[in-house]
């Protein structure tokens, strides 16, 4: 699997969006209760089965930090911040267009 | 008679090429202090590490590459070296500014050999002229203390208005380990939370001072503490030790597997007990086949660093706290702990030249 690697993670508080720009130059915008209900960790998922996407009320974000070399984490407004992001599973799950047609073909 | 310039020097000099990081040295920096006088032709080349496996190689190649000019009646080349550093893990703080290279010296399981190895690795970078220092990580069975022969608990030191702990040095090695705090009979019986402010003191609250290396002592496994010391500390790399049985190669898969999720580069595999060097006969007896670690360096494409044999005197030094290469710096066992010592720093240039020309990640607000 080839891996790709974010340069820039951009929080664009008005359009509540997160701008995501990948070292191959490829871009996603990801909107926050998106990646809020997508979040992997056990907490919102449980233990084992697919991951799936969960409804919350508030979906507001505070903070984005990384996590060593492979992750980010995303610090919610509600004090949510368990869920740890892999660059692999952010890239899966950009939801441009492009992604998301090449998942569904 | 043509007048040689430093430009056409500098020019002939772009063709001869690091070895290990392939890129010509000109333009990696290396070539410093060059001086022309006359037909005299005076630089240093700035090694990227003082353990540089491949000194000749570039002296050659430079002379090689100088000797096709006109005007040219001496060539006089002196080495420097310069560590450069391999940290990845792009916005976050560095608990270790002063360290310019982390190294995890790591098994998929337990009774490879990684304290011994992990020491007198730390040891061979010191002996090649590198500032290094050793930090035990195993928390659950800490044995640099014995192997080191270093024991009591370290000072404090005040530092930019707080205290540090001071590692206390042992065989002009600054070592920091849990051992340190326990008595000897002592276990650690803690849960994640325990353990995880037990590493972060470790990891951040040691005074080091400007270190090229750190090397690394981890716990066996892929568990808790290798995934805490991945996320909070800028790592350069993982070393990865195992014994030459197929059944501790499973466990190298393992290992490697993890550092893979956690992106931490895997900077080689030595294979350690390879074989027996019997004092009696000095004959070579391969109690556990050899050669597993090599072809499982082959099957994943990672580098393979050597081959390290166990003798009764490696065994026995350890236990009394002098490492093999301090003991007997000029036996067959010390000489293949400076090879591979040699070998690792040189993956650490490469990986360095890589972390260098890598993308920082920006995160930002708008």
């Amino acid at each position: 699997m080839e891996r790709f690697v974010p340069v820039e993670i951009n929080h664009m508080r008005e359009k509540e969006l997160v701008r995501v720009t990948w070292d191959d130059g490829h871009v996603g915008e990801y909107s926050r209760e998106y990646l809020r209900g997508y979040c992997p960790c056990a907490m919102c998922q449980g233990h084992g089965g697919s991951v799936k996407f969960i409804e919350v009320e508030d979906s507001e974000l505070a903070e984005i930090s990384a996590v060593g070399n492979y992750a980010i984490q995303f610090q919610w407004k509600d004090g949510h911040n368990t869920g740890i992001y892999t660059f692999d599973y952010l890239r899966a799950l950009c939801p441009c267009s492009a992604c998301k047609d090449a998942e569904d073909s | 008679m043509e007048t040689v310039t430093k430009d056409v020097v500098l020019e002939a000099l772009k063709k001869v090429q690091d070895p290990e990081i392939h890129r010509d040295i000109v333009s990696l920096g290396m070539v410093k202090n060059l001086e022309v006088r006359g037909g005299t032709v005076a630089f240093t080349v700035e090694l990227t590490t003082p353990a540089c496996p491949l000194r000749e190689r570039i002296q050659e190649d430079c002379k090689k590459a100088l000797g096709g000019l006109n005007g040219i009646t001496g060539v006089d080349i002196s080495f420097g070296a310069q560590v450069r550093g391999s940290k990845s893990g792009a916005g976050q703080t560095d608990l270790l500014p002063t360290v310019k290279n982390v190294v995890l010296v790591a098994a998929g399981k337990g009774g490879v050999g990684k304290s011994t190895v992990a020491a007198n690795l730390a040891v061979a970078l010191k002996m090649h002229g590198a500032a290094t220092g050793l930090l035990d990580a195993d928390i659950y069975g800490p044995s640099i203390p014995i192997i080191m022969g270093v024991k009591g608990e370290p000072g404090k030191v005040a530092v930019d208005g707080g205290f540090k702990l001071q590692p206390p040095l042992a065989h002009g090695l600054p070592v920091m380990s849990i051992g340190f705090f326990l008595e000897p009979d002592q276990a650690v019986i803690w849960r994640g939370p325990m353990l995880g402010k037990a590493l972060h003191q470790l990891m951040g609250d040691v005074h080091w001072g400007d270190l090229d290396y750190l090397v690394v002592d981890m716990p066996p496994g892929t568990g808790d503490v290798q995934i805490t010391f991945s996320q909070q500390l800028k790592v350069s790399g993982a070393l990865l030790v195992a014994t030459p049985q197929d059944v501790a190669l499973a466990d190298v898969v393992r290992a490697k597997s993890m550092f893979d999720k956690v992106m931490v580069p895997i900077l080689g595999i030595v294979e350690n007990m390879s074989y027996f060097i019997c004092d009696g006969c000095h004959k070579s007896h391969e109690i556990f086949s050899r050669g597993g670690a090599q072809r499982a360096a082959e099957r994943f494409k990672i580098p393979f660093l050597g081959e390290i044999p166990i003798t009764s005197s490696l065994r026995e030094w350890g236990d009394r706290g002098v490492p093999i290469l301090v003991r007997e710096p000029d036996s067959e066992i010390s000489k293949v702990f400076l090879e591979v010592a040699s070998k690792l720093a040189g993956q650490l240039s490469v990986v360095s030249e890589a972390a260098r020309r890598a993308q920082s990640l920006k995160i930002i607000s708008s």
